[in-house]
């Protein structure tokens, strides 16, 4: 996957963005739902907002959609400012989260309703809910009730219903939220072909980080009310700049370093390489991580020179199929995960010593 | 609303004694729903069906109370009832037409904002919708005939404003028997709707706000129909018994223009006119039923149901 352009990237260029949050902030009673958040999302992309519950996803998008106004800031559609207008008054359509479909009507008066209040003429509508039950597969089901549909077939209805006046841009919070595994994994696909066909921009808020990773172009992650990271998967994965990201995308072996200039000094005297890129920082106290599945295990002795290597003892082996886990204790009493590709049959039982290793190109450094 | 007889229950116990074996647990399941059916069965049949015959016999009888009543297939009765009570009929289905808009109009914004902006004093505010059937039905309609008084601050105040006359009254006019029904009411139209709109998914009424409805499209497009069978359910129940209400008329009402509660009332306990009485009781029951049958096919409910 290509790293994608970043909302910072595409300031300085002069098309209009999709959507523009500048300094917004939400309070619900004392608690501080969004702080201050500026965000910038280009034309057609597909964009994630990512973070655990209560971390103010939702809230951003229900701002965007006009459920909420914003107690500061403001927000910018196209270039025009909608802040404290009415949902129905925004170029933007919403597929809630438990999609709220209207139980009284069938298939086609679902995804009828916006066309209806716009006073589009009869034979139009028929046209286009035709083209937009076809583009969501769901082709004959119209004269249903949402009662008489299954979770994925009343998600293709939501998204049919939103999409079908052609809005600007499509909010989506936490669409896939209510189907099974298989099911989600096959809707993430499709959202991210519906998108390509229809290019719209899509914000889609998720607290499923593989998901996110999976559709998104642009993942903005979020916590207490704040933008963490904000890029494209690649570059957020590989280098989150902050314990929470590097924790909330995938997992991470964090370790405490005392740096000088480009390396790091461990616990146990161990000196570990820091990538070019990350350089440019302060001396001093750092944490510093590495993905697991960066990692490689060698016998003490035989660690490749030029690589990163910690020495430290096997406490747990599980052999999962497509991969091994390795659970090691350093010698200053930190747990460290590797996960291993199972390409030979070289296997490191629980209690041998080895050299944990990794090129110095795949550490970051978190604040 | 009429529960038709109930003869599977005294259908069953005959083949159940023949069963056997392995067979009688099938059919033992197959008996519990009618034994389940049995005391409300028993029930409606001692004090619903047999009444119901008996009332029908009485008003095909002839005669007097001094000389006795006989059953004499006397369909004149019915006529004779018609012609000579007519406008009670018209004007009780007109009251207690009336009473219902009136008590849907008012029951309506009162369960909306019980159920939309009530919050956590939802449950207070259902208590008092309900507070007044702690007191009886005959004292809450005798306190509206002090507070319609003509020495009362309500005519007082109405008559300075000039919205009655100056010699003009409230109490003993057909508005007060109206204005009595209504309130006597108001509870059973208001509860049926505040559980239809409880039920209400709010993230629906934002749906249609996304798609191009401002707040009243939103009610008219997904509130309103979705507490239909609220409203269905409560103008029933505010229509049927309102219509054979005698106490309202009696305690509030204009004496010169009674509803056929009152006449119904009076020919059985005070003229002892049976047959009379049982004629006007069953053209009720038709009457009503001309009117429920057409509206509940109108704006029924089978098309909510999923």
């Amino acid at each position: 996957m290509p790293d994608a352009t970043t909302g910072e990237e595409a300031r300085g260029s002069h098309e209009p963005l999709a959507v523009e949050l500048s300094g917004v902030t939400k309070r619900f009673g004392d608690v501080v739902a969004v702080d201050d958040i500026t965000l910038e999302i280009g034309e057609n992309r597909f964009y994630a907002l990512l973070g655990p519950s209560g971390c103010g996803k939702t809230t951003t998008l229900r701002m965007i959609g006009g459920f909420e106004d914003p107690d500061a800031g403001s927000i910018r559609l196209h270039g025009e400012d909608v802040t404290g207008l009415k949902p129905y008054q925004r170029p933007v359509n919403t597929v809630f989260q438990s999609y709220a479909l209207f139980p009284h009507l069938n298939v086609f008066e679902n995804v009828a309703f916006g066309l209806r209040r716009k006073k589009v003429p009869s034979a139009e509508v028929t046209e286009r809910v035709g083209e937009m039950l076809d583009l969501v597969q769901l082709v004959g089901m119209d004269k249903r009730k949402p009662g008489q549909l299954s979770g994925g077939q009343r998600q293709r209805v939501a998204l049919a219903r939103a999409l079908i006046n052609h809005p600007r841009v499509l909010l989506l919070d936490e669409p896939l939220g209510a189907l099974d595994l298989k099911l989600r994994k096959e809707m993430q696909i499709e959202l991210k072909r519906i998108q390509n066909e229809v290019g719209i921009t899509f914000v889609h808020v998720t607290h499923d980080q593989e998901e996110a990773m999976t559709m998104a172009d642009t993942i903005a992650v979020m916590n207490e009310g704040r933008i963490e990271r904000l890029g494209g998967p690649t570059e957020i994965y590989e280098d989150p700049r902050s314990a929470f990201v590097a924790g909330f995308l995938g997992a991470s072996n964090l370790m405490q370093g005392d740096r000088k200039g480009n390396a790091a000094t461990l616990q146990d005297g161990t000196t570990i390489a820091l990538p070019e890129a990350g350089a440019a920082g302060v001396d001093g106290d750092i944490q510093l991580g590495v993905r697991p599945e960066k990692m490689s295990l060698q016998a003490p002795e035989a660690a490749p020179p030029g690589a990163n290597s910690i020495l430290a003892t096997v406490v747990d082996v599980s052999f999962i199929g497509v991969s091994t886990h390795y659970l090691l204790r350093t010698s200053w009493g930190a747990d460290l995960v590797v996960v291993v590709q199972n390409l030979d049959d070289e296997r490191h039982a629980a209690g041998s010593s080895v050299a944990a290793t990794w090129l110095p190109q795949h550490t970051f450094v978190v604040s | 609303m009429t529960t038709d007889t109930a003869t599977p229950p005294a259908a069953t116990p005959p083949g159940a004694g023949q069963t056997a074996g392995a067979a009688s647990s099938k059919s033992k399941r197959k008996r519990v729903p009618y034994l389940l059916l049995l005391p409300g069965g028993i029930w409606l049949i001692m004090f619903y069906v047999i009444p119901m015959i008996q009332l029908a016999g009485v008003s095909l009888q002839e005669g007097s109370f001094q000389t006795g009543y006989r059953f004499t297939w006397a369909w004149g009765n019915y006529s004779a009832a018609f012609t000579a009570f007519g406008g009670h009929f018209i004007r009780s289905i007109l009251y207690a037409g009336t009473a219902t808009l009136l008590a849907l109009l008012i029951g309506y914004p009162l369960a909306y904002a019980i159920a939309f902006r009530g919050g956590r004093y939802r449950n207070l505010l259902l208590i008092l919708v309900l507070m007044p059937f702690l007191t009886p039905f005959l004292l809450r309609t005798l306190a509206w005939k002090v507070i319609l008084a003509d020495s009362g601050w309500v005519v007082g105040v109405l008559q300075s404003i000039g919205i009655i006359a100056e010699n003009g009254r409230l109490l003993a006019t057909g508005w007060a028997g109206v204005a009595g029904i209504t309130y006597n009411f108001l509870a059973f139209m208001t509860l049926p709707i505040y559980v239809s709109l409880e039920k209400i998914d709010p993230s629906l009424i934002e749906a249609a706000q996304d798609l191009y409805s401002n707040s009243r499209t939103a009610f008219r497009k997904v509130t309103l129909p979705l507490s239909r069978p609220g409203i269905v359910a409560g103008t029933l129940l505010t229509l049927i018994p309102a219509s054979g209400d005698f106490v309202n008329a009696q305690l509030l009402g204009n004496p010169q223009q009674l509803m056929i509660g009152n006449v119904i009332d009076s020919r059985f306990l005070r003229i002892v006119d049976y047959p009379t009485a049982a004629a006007l009781s069953f053209t009720l029951m038709v009457a009503i039923l001309l009117i429920v049958i057409p509206y509940v096919r109108a704006v029924g409910t089978e098309d909510l149901v999923a």
